[in-house]
């Protein structure tokens, strides 16, 4: 398998994780040095925003804390179509940028509706066959998410 | 044992100051009603003066009595706020939610106004009106405009209203010392949800539903000094709850605030709801305010806004932001229970759901559990509406608390 596709597939799989709730298979995909950004441009008070912001284990605490709160338990559905793979030359990392669109599907009843839409713009580190994302960065052009939701995009 | 229905209509047994008729949150006519007795005479937050820094900046706010509104800073310094409206065919002036335009022209016909209001320019005015009309005559609507209490800005489309200080009289005492130091706004969204504004406002009016807030009962109700915590009322409908130290480091991932804020104790937390739908929310070291604005009975915008201190460096407002996401903000854990919480009212009450009544009966010495700060809302909404809310069918006139 080529590194481009290697690439894809880690990309696909941390979506598929999320969708299925299957946070420990999502951190498996994350370098040590993993973050993790939400954030978007804010045309009202005219500032880019961070709204999620974490490391690998801050990441691992979130998902553990957020079974004890409330949440909407609506499922989220992400659908990623990577656009572009960049590889550094010396072939260590490569700069993949993504589109996303999130669906949410309401428990009562199974109404999808298209819940945010935005980009990720991720750093994946290469290692002989192996890929893990080290940066994610989720650019969000949706601002307007209704009661918000508890589990990261 | 469970109720029938002549036992599920049949009026609390507690004083009717105790509880509302929950047709109060779903009758359209009663929300148009609303537009006109309250939103149309009070001042309401429509933005932040570090929102509109330099002279010709611009904001638009949709106001909660129906009117759309221009905010903008002239180059005297003064912000004025007019009707979006061109007085030529109806259009919308100014489209962006933010910006700098130094006249501000009508795309549709290129009528001009200036940062006064004044209309400056009528395209081929002469060929078209002759001497029939005059600029003077197609000026702007202005609209009652002053900046304070942290550095909002405040509007009041009731040209007779009473002044912005009379309004919050003492309510904001609390706050005095916090929010003397020139601030900014570092966050800004809206949520649209189908519920009534009041249950947003209700839910800022009571902390007896920290037990929907894992973090809230891990760092504070299980916390000392957690039950002193008091609610204290004021003229027109406002009302404040004191501070206690939070632990924060009692939730997994969290951790003792460092940055704090200037006149809070650290850990510290006040909090001040104005009638009818705005909050000041200093929590250690943010400072969140809610405007909502109601669009129907049943469907609200609420505008959130998270603030630090001008004077921050990078690494104390990165603090700020990383608290603030904690708990608020779209994927924070508090915001959304809380957001849910008001869905979900929004659902059980609405109209034809046989919903009735809403008890906000808590009694304990005004302290964080009781439903005082509901109670007090509620006084001046029946003085203003001139009806009572836990019979709101009946129309008459309602003395203050
Ligand atoms: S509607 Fe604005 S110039 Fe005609
Ligand atoms: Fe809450």
């Amino acid at each position: 398998m080529n590194s481009h596709e290697a690439v894809e597939r880690l990309i696909y799989k941390s979506a598929l994780a999320l969708d299925e709730k299957n946070f420990d298979g999502y951190l498996e995909l994350c370098d040590g040095a993993f973050t993790y950004t939400i954030c978007t441009y804010s045309p009202e008070i005219r500032k880019d925003m961070i709204w999620l912001q974490h490391d690998k284990e801050g990441m691992k605490t979130l998902f553990k804390n957020l079974p004890r709160h409330n949440s909407d338990h609506s499922p989220l559905t992400r659908h990623v179509t990577v656009y572009t793979v960049d590889q550094k030359d010396d072939g260590t990392e490569a700069e993949v940028v993504s589109g996303l669109q999130v669906y949410k599907t309401a428990l009562d009843g199974g109404a999808t509706s298209l819940y945010a839409v935005g980009k990720i713009y991720d750093t994946v580190k290469l290692s002989g066959d192996s890929v893990s994302l080290v940066k994610r960065n989720i650019r969000l052009d949706t601002r307007e998410l209704g009661i918000g939701h508890h589990v990261p995009f | 044992m469970s109720r029938n229905s002549a036992q599920w209509h049949a009026k609390p047994n507690l004083p009717e100051t105790h509880y509302v008729d929950s047709s109060i949150y779903t009758s359209e006519e009663f929300f148009r009603e609303e537009q006109e007795k309250i939103f149309n005479k009070v001042w309401i937050i429509a933005c932040h003066e570090s929102e509109v820094p330099n002279a010709y900046d611009y904001r638009t706010f949709q106001h909660p009595g129906g009117e759309n509104l221009i905010i903008v800073r002239g180059d005297d310094q003064k912000v004025r706020a007019f009707y979006n409206i061109c007085p030529h065919r109806g259009n919308t002036i100014l489209y962006d939610p933010s910006g700098n335009a130094k006249n501000m022209t009508c795309i549709f016909h290129s009528w001009s106004f200036d940062t006064k209001g004044n209309c400056v320019d009528i395209t081929r005015g002469t060929e078209g009106y002759q001497n029939r009309i005059d600029k003077q005559d197609v000026c702007l609507r202005e609209v009652k405009c002053d900046t304070g209490y942290g550095g909002f800005i405040w509007v009041n489309v009731d040209d007779e209203s009473m002044s912005l200080k009379e309004y919050i009289g003492d309510a904001l005492g609390l706050l005095d010392e916090c929010i003397q130091p020139e601030m900014e706004v570092f966050h800004y969204h809206k949520a649209i949800v189908n519920t009534n504004y009041k249950l947003w406002h209700d839910t800022n009016s009571e902390f007896y539903h920290d037990f929907l807030h894992y973090f809230n009962r891990i760092t504070g109700m299980i916390q000392p000094g957690y039950y002193d915590r008091k609610y204290e009322g004021y003229k027109y409908g406002h009302a404040s709850v004191g501070s206690m130290e939070v632990q924060y480091d009692k939730y997994a991932g969290s951790q003792k605030r460092g940055v704090g804020w200037p006149g809070l104790g650290p850990g510290g937390w006040i909090l001040i709801d104005l009638f009818p739908g705005m909050t000041y929310n200093l929590r250690t070291s943010v400072l969140r305010l809610d405007t909502a604005i109601p669009l129907g009975a049943n469907k609200v915008a609420i505008e959130f806004r998270g603030l630090g201190l001008k004077s921050d460096t990078p690494e104390q407002r990165a603090e700020r932001i990383r608290d603030h996401n904690t708990i608020w903000g779209p994927f924070g854990r508090n915001l959304h229970e809380d957001l849910l919480a008001v869905h979900g009212q929004g659902i059980a009450m609405r109209e034809g759901t046989d919903s009735k009544w809403v008890i906000q009966g808590r009694e304990e010495s005004s302290t964080i559990h009781d439903e005082v700060g509901m109670r007090h809302f509620y006084a001046e909404w029946s003085r203003r509406m001139g009806r009572k809310a836990s019979a709101p069918q009946e129309q008459g006139k309602i003395e203050a608390a």
